[in-house]
């Protein structure tokens, strides 16, 4: 029994379970496993693999090659090295599809209808040395058990071991929407930044980028027939995505299980258009511009105008045409009241039309989406949209709540699907101070700094009816970018938007204190794989888990 | 100087959305609106018999001139300079000299030595003909300083490096303050020499750097010294390999290869002086060294104690037994062994947080406490001239943190250098105990606020020194406020600092850049601008903006203060535009 005695010694020091989101159903053991040298990934009876799941499985290996994580102990894993070296080996994880008939590609089902994918998957890795399975109904499910399968090895002197042997895990996610929002307009972005970006949601089955592609100071998409809107409101013709890069940064998430949800924000943060169309612009470049919009320069689409709604319909219908996805969000935020009293055209068009404002914004908004729906696209609005204005909205239109978390039981009530986006739980960007010029006492209009744990105690099914919680879809962590550019992009997204991924995926009811130790895992593993997370916390902390906390 | 005061403002009034890139802004500059583009064959002649790292400082020059290839921060990159830098004519040369005739020094000498005379000032002259440009200074400390200046003039656009604003004069440009700096705690998270060498240099292209007046025995001795801060060990690791004390990195570091081996602390002092910049090291005491414990537990009191909130301020509890005779020798030797490593006249014996409940609760002090018959300030006092003493002894600046003046009763020489970092407002209250001071205040210039929470299990925890400190919130800091006018000379400068608890060498860039230039030019150009008219954050953010692109072009992940747009369009995003 000594053996036995100095294996749950050991387990007091074993590192946390570093699994990110946690299963949702699992088992583990502590028994010492190690990866054979010929350790191989194969594919049973899935005939003709697509070749993005083939991809995925050469880059989980690469991972479990090059990783080389060492746990976060203090002696980052030394005491361990007698059990490793008597550790059984390893040799094989099998996957297979549990499903009959034929097989689609993880990009295929990365894109399909967001209430009807299917992402589960059943791992298990006896102690023994004997092989692992990895089960799944979809190459996409395969693709997320591989991703856990990779998380759970350490690197002790060139050998790959788990102390925690045998695994069982039966894993779906809570909720089918898990984002991101990266803003590409105030600052820009190369494809090399968003396709790290996308690995690094992978690596936390995040499963939607939100690309907020433009905005009022810059317009970097290239869109077929309206291409001079990138060429005079790109920042330069070096930032611009082509519809090349479109196609490949699309290519490139659907791999991962990640679809891309585009995003042309209007009527209002527009205000670039007026450079290649300055007709269908009003309050352009107004001033004094904190009376024409939250943020300079000032200019949005003259709603009210036929001539102007048929360019936005037709532009959306474009834009929607380079991405695969079935969401496409026509944003709906912000919109600046004075900014149309003040613009003649505006209101002759309403006068003319014998219309409200809002009467005009429901037409205006009945049209973009009519012509997304056309070309099968279902729209994603901000919660203005739902909230603020009479607007007739499809009823599988989903809503972005941003402005507060206290708006969502209004949101559900109206019986809107929803995602959450809260800027009280999960904008990134607040903290950063003001950025706006001559403000010196100016801070950032969300202060504080919306912290990892902050948001991992966020509770997605507050104040909802029982009825309301089906409204959810799941939720999103945000990047505006008027403080960020490729040169903070990794620190100031991860590991944080990795909360809301196992919010999102695991489920409400986390502990902060047991995440910690696990986040730091991710944080430390995604350093390894290039990705310049923050630290969390001094080293010290990182590898002693629980003698920071507060009341230790 | 009419004529030239008279172009500037006809200048300004023609291009009001011309900025230029000079950071910090010369005391005194004139310049022009004529274009002058570099010759392909541009070259940088040293007219004396310089040192090498002056002459690698002319070489890191002209690569800069060859590789930041910046375009200017307008609509349309300067591409309606087209016509004007065709016809511009070309500078062939930039001819540096000294007017001094005495043997010139190392860059990396002037930086470290206590030298009567010797300056940061430097002349620079660009004729706006083409002739050859000057530079002049009565140090070749000054000269890297002017090539600094000289490296900021300059704007790419298809190819061809020019500027805009020739012709420049500037006569005898001197920083305000001597002591402009930076600090980086290397303990809480570790930093590799290479983030450390790659700081230095962002350090110089902003003139950090510190000079400090020293008055020893009646008479005034005038020492020009650059300032990286190194705050290198802390409670949490102990990264410092220091002669005589293996043992404290063997057990403290975070591994083996998160350490600073002497050959490291070497090539980094070397690295810096060379570029101007001192290397003033710090060893916390007697508070922040539970790591000490590690290989020396005899010598820590309360350490690892729990609650750690009630022994200290940030986990791990641990200080150095103060009363404790064997502690007292085993510190001074300690911090003598590597402060005679340096060639800095500064040493930083820290001396902030003291935990006195943590002595209270430890036996082995209140023993000690009761056989000398001290309090616990006096063994403060007793512990702290024991300390110092090794550091005179080696005739280094004790510097020290501003509790040990404000709070504790210790017995300080007035030449001690005081650092002000709990709030601005307690500057004036060390200058009234008639001290030297160094501005540290973390309610302007601690770059960590703002960031939230970082102990566990504390979600709706926030940064103790909320909001976030802007460069905006920095560069309105006063240096002389509340001082009375006989107090103003206990100035010596101030700097930003980088607490690491939430740092790592992934984010170092882009928290501390560009806005650490903040307090450079707050300290180096004082109070008013070149024409008289009072410094502002207007004309400051396109020229930080400025700063920000070339920092990025050399290689250093500045982050971007506002949307591209408002750095392209000068005041467009002002709150009152």
């Amino acid at each position: 029994m000594l053996p036995a005695i100095a294996l749950s010694v050991l387990l007091t020091v074993t590192p946390a379970f570093a699994l990110w989101p946690l299963p949702r159903e699992y088992s583990t053991g502590n028994t010492p496993l190690r990866l054979s040298s010929s350790f191989s990934i194969k594919l049973s009876g899935i005939s003709q693999a697509p070749s993005d799941l083939k991809a995925a499985v050469s880059r989980t290996s690469t991972y479990l090659r090059k990783d080389k994580l060492q746990a976060l102990l203090p002696d980052r894993g030394a005491s361990s090295a007698s059990a490793i070296r008597g550790a059984k080996s390893l040799s094989s994880l099998t996957l297979s599809l549990t499903t009959k008939g034929p097989v689609k590609s993880i990009s295929e089902e990365a894109v399909a209808d967001i209430e009807s994918r299917v992402e589960g998957y059943t791992l298990t890795i006896p102690a023994d040395g004997s092989g692992a399975s990895l089960k799944a109904n979809s190459t996409l499910g395969l693709f997320r058990g591989l991703t856990t399968f990779s998380q759970l090895w350490y690197d002790w002197d060139g050998t790959t071991y788990t102390l925690q042997a045998p695994f069982n895990i039966v894993d779906s996610p809570a909720y089918p929407y898990r984002g991101l929002m990266l803003d590409t307009a105030r600052n820009y972005f190369p494809v090399a930044d968003i396709k790290r970006t996308l690995d690094a949601m992978s690596w936390v089955k995040l499963n939607t980028f939100h690309w907020h592609v433009v905005d009022s100071q810059s317009f970097p998409l290239v869109v077929p027939g309206y291409t001079e809107l990138a060429e005079h409101g790109a920042y330069s013709a070096d930032m611009v995505y082509s519809q090349n890069d479109v196609k490949d940064i699309v290519a490139y998430a659907a791999a991962r299980g990640i679809d891309v949800m585009p995003e042309i924000d209007t009527p209002g943060h527009t205000a670039i258009i007026a450079r290649s169309h300055p007709e269908h612009i009003a309050c352009f470049e107004a001033s004094p511009w904190t009376s024409f919009a939250n943020e300079p320069p000032t200019g949005q689409l003259r709603l009210a105008s036929s001539a102007t709604t048929n360019f936005t319909t037709d532009l959306l219908k474009s834009v929607a045409s380079l991405f695969k996805s079935k969401l496409f969000s026509t944003g709906g935020d912000e919109l600046n009241a004075n900014c149309y009293t003040q613009d003649k055209e505006t209101q002759a068009d309403l006068a003319a039309q014998h219309k409200t404002l809002e009467q005009a914004l429901d037409t205006f908004t009945q049209a973009t989406h009519a012509g997304l729906r056309e070309v099968g696209k279902r729209a994603v609005v901000w919660e203005e949209m739902v909230l603020d204005h009479s607007v007739t909205l499809a009823n599988n239109t989903i809503a972005l709540v941003w402005i507060s978390s206290d708006h969502v039981s209004a949101v559900a009530e109206k019986g809107y699907k929803l995602v959450h986006a809260a800027s009280d739980y999960f904008y990134l960007d607040c903290g950063g101070g003001g950025w706006v010029g001559q403000n010196v006492l100016g801070n950032s209009w969300c202060d504080p700094f919306k912290t990892w744990q902050k948001a991992y105690s966020f509770n997605p099914i507050a104040n909802l009816t029982e009825e309301q919680s089906k409204l959810v879809l799941g939720g999103q962590h945000l990047l505006w970018t008027e403080q960020s550019s490729p040169s903070n992009l990794d620190p100031i997204v991860w590991p944080r938007a990795a909360s809301a991924a196992e919010v999102f995926w695991s489920g409400p009811g986390g502990n902060v204190g047991m995440a910690l130790p696990r986040l730091h895992d991710v944080s430390f593993r995604f350093n390894q794989r290039g990705v310049k997370t923050i630290a969390l916390q001094p080293l010290y902390c990182a590898l002693r888990p629980g003698k920071c906390d507060l009341q230790a | 100087m009419l004529q030239l005061a008279t172009i500037l403002l006809v200048g300004a009034a023609l291009f009001p959305n011309e900025v230029l890139g000079l950071w910090p802004i010369p005391r005194n500059l004139q310049l022009g609106t004529t274009f002058v583009k570099l010759a392909p064959t541009f070259d940088i002649t040293v007219s004396f018999n310089a040192p090498q790292d002056l002459l690698d400082a002319v070489t890191r020059t002209k690569e800069y001139l060859q590789t930041d290839k910046l375009e200017r921060l307008i609509v349309g990159r300067g591409t309606n300079d087209s016509a004007a830098v065709g016809q511009a004519p070309s500078l062939h040369g930039l001819t540096i000299s000294l007017l001094t005739s005495t043997a010139p020094r190392a860059i990396a000498e002037e930086a470290v030595l206590p030298i009567v005379t010797r300056s940061e000032g430097y002349s620079l002259t660009i004729p706006g003909d083409g002739s050859t440009a000057t530079l002049t200074a009565n140090s070749t400390l000054g000269l890297f300083r002017g090539l600094t200046t000289f490296g900021q003039l300059w704007y790419d656009l298809t190819g061809v490096t020019y500027t805009y604003q020739a012709p420049v004069k500037i006569v005898n440009d001197i920083p305000a303050f001597p002591y402009r700096g930076f600090m980086l705690d290397t303990a809480r998270n570790f930093f590799s020499v290479d983030d450390i060498k790659r700081t230095l240099d962002a350090m110089s292209w902003v003139k950090v750097s510190l000079r400090v007046i020293f008055s020893c025995s009646g008479s005034e001795d005038i020492a020009q010294i650059n300032t990286f801060h190194w705050h290198v060990v802390d409670s949490q690791s102990f990264p410092l390999d220091i002669p005589g004390f293996p043992e404290l990195a063997g057990k403290g570091a975070y591994s083996s290869s998160e350490t600073y081996s002497t050959a490291d602390v070497k090539d980094i002092v070397t690295y810096a002086g060379a570029r101007g910049i001192d290397v003033l090291m710090e060893i916390d005491t007697p508070g922040h060294t539970a790591v000490i414990a590690a290989s020396h537990p005899e010598h820590i009191a309360c350490s690892q104690s729990s609650p750690w909130t009630d022994f200290a301020n940030e986990p791990p509890a641990g200080q150095l037994r103060l009363a404790s005779a064997a502690t007292t020798n085993f510190t001074s030797q300690l911090i003598s062994s590597i402060a005679g490593t340096l060639p800095s006249s500064l040493f930083s014996t820290g001396g902030d947080e003291l935990n006195t409940n943590c002595y209270a609760k430890d036996a082995q002090t209140q023993a000690d406490l009761a056989s000398s018959g001290r309090t616990l300030e006096q063994a403060l006092s007793v512990f702290v001239q024991a300390t110092h003493k090794s550091l005179t002894d080696l005739g280094k600046t004790p510097v020290v943190w501003e509790e040990m003046v404000l709070e504790h009763t210790v017995a300080l020489p007035q030449n001690t250098v005081v650092m002000v970092w709990i709030s601005s407002k307690n500057a004036a209250s060390v200058a009234a105990k008639n001290y030297r001071i160094v501005h540290a205040p973390s309610d302007y210039f601690y770059l960590d606020c703002g960031a939230g929470e970082w102990l566990g299990k504390d979600p709706t925890g926030n940064s103790w020194c909320d909001p976030f400190k802007t460069w905006q919130k920095s560069y309105t800091f006063d240096p002389l406020a509340s001082l009375t006018t006989a107090q103003k000379p206990l100035v010596l400068g101030g700097q930003q600092l980088l607490w690491t608890e939430q740092s790592s060498p992934e984010n170092l860039d882009s928290i501390v850049w560009p806005r650490a230039a903040s307090s450079a030019e707050v300290f180096w150009t004082g109070a008013t601008l070149p024409d008289g008219t009072a410094r502002n954050v207007a004309s400051a953010l396109p020229r930080l903006h400025d700063v920000r692109y070339r920092m990025v072009r050399r290689g250093v992940r500045a982050i971007a203060l506002q949307p591209h747009f408002c750095a392209l369009r000068p005041g467009v995003c002002d709150l009152t535009s």
